[in-house]
């Protein structure tokens, strides 16, 4: 690998997620981190105090040494030694405790200063959310910090972020119900095959054959049918021809449900648990397409569908499980509803459309950092299109395991300006993150290393990008 | 929600060249579960198209049939219906109620279905009901040379059927439809 001149103060490992140099080093040893910490300290563009430090003073609690543990294998060394250098560096409860989230997932063992973190972030949303008005710009603060796993804080969070549940928590019986009755009626519509549909028709035009019992040995008469609907009609508003349009639409929602995450136990496998499961996707998806002919489905919805149905449908709470699939349509549409333009064929080269959408994050990656830029765009003649499509359409399920990106869209969804700028970010964020290897690389390499991106800690990815909200680091 | 296309007595190409072309038009692939033909195809090339429609293909053998391995009668269960096929031929004389209702009581089914007479029909009696679909090409018969082309299409959906009819007349294709119901799902009959 031929490697490029790098200037120093940019080769630091703060923006490198390569696990380069790790033979050496070792968790308990102290002097190595500020050995370490000397050396990004140096450079004039050590991380600036950023202004999320002020959030939350409550989090500050001096634990920074704590989480030198001697632990953690299965987390890249370079990643956890950067994150305790910015602990070290600055006093940032966002590491602090979304390490603390990370690790709960791999070790239960030694957590007691991290779950005790974790228990007060906890405690905060509590008594946020058990407030009679939520204030929404405080949630969407210490949401956009992480929510715990537990308690089923996640999805009454998430539903507020979506502005499903109103702030107002003595609403959120009668929207609740509203919003699911309609759901209901919407499915009774729409998931009705035409022969039901041409019943009802005559029912209420009064076409009652049922009378054929009177003799027991005739012709049988023959009546006109119903506003010219028969089977085969080939009419473009015949429900008959709809239906068979859609089937086919139907095909593709139910080959990509059974596709959807084919590793996890709740949405593939023959248990009748991950059955029903599917089966909930696929209505939501059915309705979804119909009540949206201008876009229908496009493959890549059952991804972004997947987290939302996954983390309401684990709420301990039993009526809100029960109502999972209600839920997890209308937060569905809600959340689709800022990206739906980049699923639009039509509006690929509007200005809201997914080109447009990919230009942005382009020049946001000149903004923050100009040579990866031009290495990327210029010398290397990288297409951004073949990266960051894929990043951007499904806000980043594809990239990460089923945990992280549903850590990522902690972040993404409690951004008041909308998840867009903040994926833009994220997306910035990953590509500075591995900035060494794409430097030192051809065309190949980097698209193959964009493609599969490496798995990251994600706390530092999220804490990078949001650095990157206010003026560019140089 | 089955759908089931019923017609027969093409005679291709002997009497006649080909399906109307407004017929063809509306019958493609991917919408019919099951086709049953009366018989007299002809040929193989008519089979073959028909095989095209729908897979599940059911024929039986009318006298001018090129193919003598057709069956004579056939018997299939859709749903909560049995059907039986017969080309009709066979009995005499020819498409009168009393004698099919004899056939339909032997095959124990509770629609019959039967051609040869190129004359569409749908008769209803105790044991069940009898359709002829007529002639999907409208060839002339043994008794008659005025027939329009028709055929019959099926929803079966639970307990109740409703029948398409397809005809053309002068050109036009007209559709009306019958609706029946069963009384009781397909047990053992006592009698």
């Amino acid at each position: 690998m031929v490697k490029k001149k790098v200037p120093d103060w940019l080769n630091s490992a703060l923006w490198s997620s390569s696990s380069t140099t790790t033979t050496s080093f070792s968790y308990s040893d102290t002097n190595r981190f500020d050995h370490h910490s000397s050396t990004s300290a140096s450079p004039p563009i050590d991380p600036p105090l950023p202004p999320a430090a002020t959030r939350d003073e409550q989090q500050h609690t001096p634990r920074h040494h704590h989480n030198y543990h001697p632990r953690k294998p299965d987390i890249k060394e370079d990643k956890h030694s950067k994150s305790s250098i910015v602990n070290d560096n600055i006093s940032n409860n966002n590491s602090n405790k979304s390490f603390s989230n990370n690790k709960i997932d791999n070790r239960k063992a030694d957590n007691t200063e991290s779950s005790a973190e974790d228990i007060s972030n906890q405690a905060l949303l509590l008594t946020e959310l058990s407030r009679k008005v939520i204030n929404m710009g405080e949630l969407r603060r210490i949401a956009s910090q992480g929510i715990p796993d537990g308690a089923g804080i996640r999805s009454t969070v998430w539903k507020l972020l979506l502005g499903y549940l109103p702030p107002d928590r003595s609403l959120w019986s009668s929207e609740l119900a509203k919003k699911r009755s309609q759901y209901k009626r919407f499915k009774e519509e729409l998931l009705m095959n035409p022969s039901e549909i041409t019943r009802r028709l005559e029912k209420t035009m009064g076409f009652d054959n049922d009378d054929a019992k009177s003799e027991s040995r005739c012709v049988l008469s023959r009546s006109k049918i119903t506003h010219g609907e028969h089977p085969l009609s080939l009419g473009k508003s015949s429900i008959w021809n709809k239906f068979f349009q859609d089937s086919e639409i139907i095909e593709q929602i139910d080959r990509d449900v059974k596709r959807t995450h084919p590793d996890m136990h709740f949405f593939s496998g023959d248990s009748s648990f991950a059955k029903s499961n599917q089966e909930a996707l696929r209505n939501i998806l059915i309705v979804f397409a119909k009540l949206n002919p201008g876009i229908r489905y496009v493959q890549g919805m059952n991804e972004i569908l997947a987290p939302l149905f996954y983390v309401f449908k684990n709420d301990p709470d039993e009526e809100m499980e029960a109502c999972a699939e209600a839920d997890t349509f209308f937060c569905f549409v809600e959340l689709l509803s800022g990206f739906r333009d980049l699923f639009c064929q039509q509006l690929d080269n509007s200005v809201v459309g997914i080109r447009s959408t990919i230009a942005r994050l382009s020049h946001l990656l000149k903004e923050h950092d100009e040579e990866l830029w031009r290495h990327l765009e210029v010398t290397t003649k990288v297409n951004p299109q073949f990266y960051s499509f894929r990043w951007i359409t499904l806000l980043l399920t594809q990239e990460f395991n089923f945990t992280d990106s549903i850590h990522i869209w902690d972040t993404l969804l409690s951004d008041p300006e909308g998840p867009q700028e903040t994926l833009l970010r994220v997306c910035c964020a990953m590509l500075i993150l591995v900035r060494r290897r794409l430097l030192a690389g051809d065309f190949t390499s980097i698209l193959k290393l964009l493609q599969n991106y490496p798995p990251t800690n994600i706390s530092h990815l999220l804490y990078v990008a949001n650095k990157l909200r206010g003026q560019p680091s140089h | 929600m089955v759908l089931v296309l019923a017609l027969g007595d093409l005679h291709i190409p002997h009497r006649a060249p080909d399906l109307p072309a407004k017929f063809k038009s509306m019958l493609v692939p991917g919408k019919i579960q099951h086709v049953i033909c009366t018989g007299n195809l002809s040929i193989k090339e008519v089979h073959d198209y028909l095989k095209t429609l729908c897979p599940d293909l059911h024929i039986t053998r009318g006298e001018y049939d090129e193919d003598t391995r057709y069956p004579e009668t056939k018997t299939l269960t859709i749903g909560q219906f049995k059907l039986g096929l017969c080309h009709g031929h066979q009995v005499v004389p020819w498409g009168d109620l009393d004698s099919l209702a004899m056939l339909q009581r032997q095959l124990d089914v509770d629609i019959l279905v039967t051609g040869h007479t190129h004359q569409f029909t749908a008769y209803k009696h105790e044991g069940g009901v009898v359709i002829n679909p007529g002639s999907a090409t409208g060839a002339y018969s043994n008794i008659t040379y005025d027939a329009n082309p028709s055929f019959v299409l099926m929803d079966i959906d639970g307990l109740r059927v409703v029948v398409y009819v397809y005809e053309l007349i002068d050109g036009e294709v007209k559709v009306d439809k019958i609706d029946f119901k069963k009384t009781t799902a397909t047990t053992h009959s006592a009698h």
